[in-house]
């Protein structure tokens, strides 16, 4: 399995051979030099067993809600009354000199104008916190967030920009975030798999599987994307026609013929092949009662918005739910189309109205509903896209905003964050200028969350020790509660 | 010199005015930057590119520029690296900073026009260029003598049993004949063995059967597809341009030259030399060109807003990289944005390798067939035809229309309709573009008319008459052409490089970022390994020819490494992509020379050779190499664990036992397509479409166009499988078959659920428990157990032991006795076809023991 890790390989090997002639677990601890044999011993058979991290974590599970497209910021939470206030005029030169942005010919004209926006701020909460009123729900639960004004990242092209923020690098084929959370720290998740991947929206967010890829890591860690509607996951249903009792006998005559076979041969490998054989017996069992939505409390449903059978973002939030309930380690959110160009659909104005509607509600009701079950104190809940937008209007059809990667907005809540205000903008809402939080600093304060230091959880591919966060990042300690 | 400097400083202090020429570089300026520069910037290293132990080399600078202006401190990067200015890294990155006094010395020498003393000679480096092993040039070994003779059966087993002897292990005992002819038969063409096969091999008792085996099996076109599969993974070929719109291509035509390639065993120089400037070679043919495809298979960004230099360049980088880490294991990429951490590359040396590539047009080549070429060129004439008779009717020149406008009475001019009246009012400098194209179309019909209605005579009814019928002649024009176009052969096309003529200017990207130009490069080896030996307009195919030269230490190592590498689950470096410095070293050094130097080897043949001339053949032979290894008593070892090996070998680094090896993806579906009888051994042609899940596209992009292929196309083996690199089929990435976004060097064997749902429950993998069902009650003896027997076989090639039998025989007959309680439920797993008079229970039953067999993990391992 870990093949191209030589330590765990041999680790395994050892394992085999001791148990082989009667050592027990004493014996592999000290071989080990660390005193989390049993641990080791569950990993052999399984992979995704649960690991201890390199400190105490805060979080045990991740759900991170992702909005494809790059929402604007500056419609939703980073207030700017000096923006409204110089609607129309051309953007002060000191600004966008030498800067690169997508679609670089809508610049090329003229100088680009400042946008006010049309949305009306409020304070909300204990503390006063500014949010728009396109957010109302969410709004709501504003004390439990931490709203995060200042975050900055490399690139500006969506794939690019949301393989970055997932993987750490702009090019596809790295690990993704979810996919080093459980290498490092396996799930508690005994019948599914340890990272799963949700989608809602018209189509599949730009960048693809790379963004919940295991990249050079064994593909056991790669994001499970569990499909709105139908099967959730490849392959669940026994083929047409076969019952449960008939599926039970053939697994019966596999397990035991594999068995047979690992006795002549001697090789762990099948023994792995038997435990993947019981788990996916398992998940075959569990994954339906799992994405049925229809036994939850009525207000449940109605707190979220969902509708059992039908594919929506509510429903991805209350699945994302049951899926941390049942230990899942990593659930990631894709909800597309926060891409407001200005052009057709895209504009800030019905465009962003749609897709608000679509996540305020049901994001609010997963903050309230894992706070009521006692889950959201190690949740962690993460909530952006891939970039933000520019304070400068772009013309399409409407005037919308173009990419922008020197500012934007995020929130975090559950597990070890502690709610407040994080960051500021400029007077125009261009660049960060207070506590600047980039990318590779979120990767490494999620990660620390978790238990994970981010500078030791690395992986040696190509002749060199890779990690989420390059050879960037710091765990933003403001954020920590 | 130091009682001096307090003197020279008081000279520089801004309002003394005193002379600076108190500076003396030689006496100054010199030691300072050899004390605080030099173990950077000197005869031995030279970071960024930059030597600063010559006033020359200073002036001529590094890779970002010079480092002096001279007269101009405030401008010279070497004062703002000193003092750590902005945007500049602040140097020296470690050890002491550079004190006032110095910064004040170096400003006072460039200030004063940093001159340049005569006759200055530079150091002569202290160490040699690498020790590393990897550098070292490839010197035959000979082989080492063993206690143990008769045990091997050639030179490799002397290498490996000459270690094993010192560690004082036993190798392991040969592999049973069918274990050994199954392994052999998927190794070398990804297929089992047949059942004729089998019993050929285990009545065949000449000392030399199992030699024979491996002769056919070189000689079956299978092998080109396996051996070409593996080269694939290498060129990160797919069906798709990647990134995020990963749109389809056609580059089929090159998957199927590298198949051809490994069948006709053409020798790997020349397959490398094809690949990587076949469009450069003299004469170069159409199978040349197409093998330049290999560097075709980047992505393609189709993105909108997207710099298309950005992805112009990011399709060289990897051009590169992949070059690097293909042919020389090293990873080059490193260099892209910074000089090598740990191995003797730098970051200039990288972009001299860049500009090898840079200088690429990216064609598509059309390859017709005869027919196809008649074909075209009679409708090219057709539609040339049609279009000058189309442009004879729409032709407009300004004169004639100046003439027309001149040429309308008053009279006339009431009878236009009123918006060409308003028109023509303006005068002709006053009317905008879409104006004059309005009445250019009003002139059209008009005029054009009246040539008609001159015939018809010059009525306004007539006139209407002829207008109409010239502007149903233009209609029918107009769709004949476009007929025309439809009638136009479709013919395949495929991806290739061609060199520009004129070469683009190579730059060092500061950083790795493609927008901060340094200095400008000219293509060039790496220092580190032997020179080109040519100096003056060099280009690709000068590369290639340096990559596979006998004088190269890397190319035939790393190639006989995976080679290694693929028959015993990891390479004799285990870092197969890593030859630098950070790899593991070689388990058996020896052992990886004396396979590089037989596979350069000029081979001689008791045959007279057909090609190489002069009485010899040509070296770099594959197929002799792969012949070497199966054939060495090392591979034909049993793979079953061994307790006395545990301590001394956990990881079978000595290789005193075989290992067993998953099966690759592709072949996890050859292997169940061969057993249950359905395969179609086609080779070569567009990629295919199997069917695959339901719901594969809800997470891309684009959704993408999968209608599953029917006949026999829906039974080709694994690697004719359309890839989309965004989403490839899920029964590929399942077993682990890379994405081909960079070059795959190893794959990952890993051992999931999904990979037990995929056997266990995938509309392809039941329709194959089908057809094995239906196999084996059509061709065994009506027996159960010989039946049970014969389906064992067909799937792991050996007999089934009493327990097994057993096991299979208790799941037969409790299945058939449900099943025949159930008649419903037992159709439900039979295929339609399935005659009428048909014992459906049985077969049900039967589906059932298939089922069992293709999800053993012995099914998909190769012992």
């Amino acid at each position: 399995m870990f093949s191209d890790n030589p330590l765990l390989l041999h680790t395994r090997r050892h394992f085999f051979r001791e148990c082989a002639v009667g050592l027990g677990t004493v014996a592999l601890a000290s071989l080990l030099n660390e005193g989390r044999a049993a641990e080791k011993e569950a990993e052999l058979v399984n992979p995704l067993a649960p690991k201890k991290g390199h400190h105490r974590a805060k979080a045990k599970s991740v759900i991170y809600l992702f909005m494809a497209g790059g929402p604007s910021q500056l419609e939703l939470f980073d207030h700017k009354p000096k923006l409204t206030e110089l609607h129309g005029k051309p953007i002060p030169e000191e600004f966008i000199k030498g800067k690169r942005f997508a679609f670089m010919d809508s610049f090329t004209k003229e100088p680009p104008k400042l946008l006010g926006t049309r949305r009306k701020f409020d304070k909300h909460g204990e503390r006063g916190t500014w949010v728009s009123e396109c957010l109302p729900h969410l709004a709501g639960v504003v004390d439990e967030l931490a709203i995060v004004r200042s975050l900055a990242t490399n690139v500006f092209n969506h794939a690019p920009a949301k393989i970055f923020i997932n993987t750490g690098a702009p090019q596809a084929g790295r690990p993704s975030m979810g996919a080093w959370v459980t290498y490092g720290i396996g799930s508690e998740a005994r019948d599914l798999p340890g990272f799963v991947v949700l989608q809602s929206g018209p189509r599949g967010p730009r960048g693809g599987a790379p963004m919940w890829g295991s990249g050079f890591l064994p593909t056991t860690f790669q994001g499970v994307p569990f499909r709105g509607g139908g099967e959730p996951i490849l392959n669940l249903s026994s083929p047409k026609g076969v019952s449960a009792d008939h599926q039970r006998d053939v697994l019966d005559a596999v397990k035991e013929l594999n068995s047979a076979h690992l006795a002549d041969t001697g090789d762990p490998e099948i023994a792995t092949r038997i435990s993947s054989y019981e788990m996916a017996y398992r998940m075959q069992t569990s994954a339906p009662e799992l994405i049925d939505l229809g036994k939850e409390d009525r207000r449940i449903l109605e707190m979220y918005g969902a509708e059992p059978g039908k594919a929506s973002f509510a429903n991805n939030c209350l699945l994302a739910r049951r899926l941390v309930e049942r230990g899942v380690r990593f659930v990631q959110l894709y909800h597309t189309d926060w891409d407001h160009h200005g052009g057709g659909g895209e504009n800030l104005t019905t465009g962003l109205d749609k897709v608000c509607r679509e996540v305020d509600r049901p994001c609010a009701a997963l903050i309230k509903d894992l706070k009521q079950r006692g889950l959201l104190e190690d949740t962690l809940v993460i909530w952006g896209g891939e970039f933000g937008r520019t304070p400068m209007g772009e013309v399409r059809d409407t005037v919308g905003r173009n990419h922008h990667i020197e500012a934007f907005t995020m929130w975090l809540a559950g597990g070890g964050i502690q709610p407040g205000d994080l960051g500021a903008t400029d007077e125009l809402g261009y660049a960060a200028v207070d506590d600047r939080v980039h990318v590779h600093d979120l990767q490494a304060t999620v990660l620390h969350l978790l238990g994970l230091d981010h500078t030791k959880l690395t992986f040696k591919f190509q002749g060199r020790d890779f990690r989420l966060t390059d050879v960037h990042g710091e765990v933003v300690k403001k954020l920590l509660a | 010199m130091k009682p001096l400097l307090p003197l020279c400083v008081a000279a520089l202090l801004p309002g003394l005015g005193r002379a600076a020429d108190a500076v003396d570089y030689t006496r100054d300026v010199k030691p300072l930057l050899a004390k605080h520069c030099g173990s950077c910037h000197g005869a031995d290293k030279q970071r960024s590119g930059l030597r600063l132990d010559t006033a020359a080399s200073i002036r001529k600078g590094g890779d970002s520029g010079p480092a002096v202006v001279p007269g101009k401190s405030g401008d010279s990067r070497m004062i703002q690296a000193v003092t750590g200015a902005e945007d500049v890294v602040a140097m020296p990155p470690k050890g002491p900073r550079l004190t006032e006094k110095e910064i004040a010395t170096l400003r006072a020498w460039i200030d004063t026009g940093a001159p340049t003393p005569a006759n200055e000679v530079a150091d002569k480096p202290t160490t040699p260029a690498s020790k590393h092993w990897a550098f070292q040039p490839i010197v035959r070994p000979t082989e080492p003598d063993v206690k143990n003779k008769e045990w091997a059966r050639n030179p490799i087993d002397r290498f490996i049993l000459a270690r094993l002897e010192k560690e004082k292990i036993a190798p392991s005992p040969e592999a049973e004949r069918v274990t050994l002819l199954r392994r052999v038969s998927l190794d070398l063409t990804g297929l089992p063995p047949s059942q004729q096969e089998i019993d050929d091999f285990l009545a065949d008792k000449r000392p030399d059967a199992y030699e024979r085996v491996v002769d056919r099996l070189l000689a079956s076109p299978h092998y080109g597809e396996r051996w070409g599969r593996h080269w694939l993974d290498l060129a990160r070929y797919a069906d798709s341009n990647g990134y995020s719109i990963d749109a389809p291509r056609s580059i089929w035509k090159y998957r199927d030259w590298v198949i051809d390639a490994f069948n006709k065993d053409l020798p790997f120089d020349q397959f490398a030399i094809q690949q990587l400037a076949g469009d450069l070679l003299p004469d170069a043919t159409t199978e040349h060109r197409i093998a330049t495809g290999f560097h075709r298979n980047t992505q393609i960004n189709q993105e909108g807003g997207i710099d298309e230099e950005q992805f112009r360049v990011e399709a060289v980088v990897d051009r590169v990289n992949t070059t690097g880490s293909v042919f020389l294991g090293l990873t080059i990429g490193c260099c892209q944005c910074h000089d090598h951490k740990f191995d003797p590359l730098t970051q200039r040396e990288y972009y001299q390798l860049f500009a090898f590539f840079n200088s690429v047009d990216e064609p598509t080549l059309e390859l017709p067939t005869p027919e196809q070429v008649k074909k075209r060129d009679e409708v090219k004439a057709k539609i040339a035809a049609l279009e000058k008779r189309l442009k004879a009717i729409d032709d407009v020149t300004p004169e004639k229309l100046a003439a027309w406008e001149g040429s309308l009475t008053p009279e006339a001019k009431a009878m236009l309709p009123e918006k060409i009246q308003a028109i023509l009012a303006i005068a002709v400098n006053g009317r905008t573009p879409a104006q004059e194209q309005t009445l250019i179309t009003e002139y059209r019909n008009i005029e054009q008319t009246r040539h008609a209605a001159t015939v018809l005579g010059e009525s306004n009814a007539f006139g209407r008459t002829a207008h109409l019928l010239v502007a149903g002649e233009r209609q029918a024009l107009v769709k004949a052409l476009s007929d025309a176009k439809k009638e136009m052969p479709a013919i395949t096309t495929t991806l290739i490089v061609r060199e520009r003529k004129e070469p683009r200017t190579t730059h060092i990207h500061k950083g790795g970022d493609f927008l901060r130009k340094g200095a400008v490069v000219t293509p060039d080896v790496p220092a580190v390994l032997p020179p080109l030996g040519i100096k003056e307009k060099l280009n690709r195919l000068d590369l290639a020819h340096w990559v596979v030269s006998e004088k190269n230490p890397l190319t035939a190592r790393v190639t006989m490494n995976r080679f290694w590498q693929a028959y015993f689950g990891a390479g004799l470096v285990e870092t197969e992509n890593d030859f630098g410095t950070q790899g593991t070293p070689p388990t058996h050094p020896e052992l990886l020379d004396w396979l590089a130097s037989e596979f350069m080897a000029p081979l001689t043949l008791p045959s007279p050779p057909k090609e190489g001339g002069e009485g010899r053949v040509r070296g770099w032979r594959m197929k002799e190499m792969h012949r070497l290894i199966v054939t060495s008593a090392t591979y034909r070892q049993s793979s079953k664990n061994r307790p006395d090996l545990a301590t001394v070998d956990p990881r079978n680094r000595l290789l005193a036992r075989q290992s067993r090896l998953r099966l690759e993806a592709e072949v996890v579906r050859d292997v169940a397509l061969a057993s249950s009888g359905l395969l179609t051994r086609t080779i070569g042609g567009p990629s295919v479409f199997p069917p695959q899940p339901q719901g594969v596209y809800n997470f891309t992009q684009v959704p993408k166009d999968w209608k599953p292929s029917t006949g026999p196309d829906r039974y080709r083996r694994g690697l004719y499988t359309f890839l989309w690199r965004s989403a490839p089929h899920p029964g590929l990435t399942v077993f682990d078959a890379p994405d081909a976004t960079f070059a795959c060097t190893r794959r990952n064997r890993s051992n999931t659920p999904l990979q037990a749902l995929t056997l266990l429950n995938d509309q392809g993998f039941f329709e194959f428990a089908q057809g094995l069902a239906g196999r084996v009650l059509k061709e065994a003896k009506a027996d159960d157990e010989e039946r049970l027997r014969y389906a064992f076989r067909l799937c792991v090639s050996r007999e089934p032991n009493q327990r097994e039998r057993e096991t299979l025989a208790r799941l037969l007959t409790k299945q058939r006795e449900l099943f025949a309680q159930s008649p419903k439920e037992a159709q439900a797993l039979c295929p339609s076809d399935l005659p009428k008079d048909a014992d459906v229970a049985n077969f049900a039953a039967w589906v059932a023991v298939a089922r069992v067999l293709l999800n053993l993990d012995e099914f998909i391992t190769r012992e």
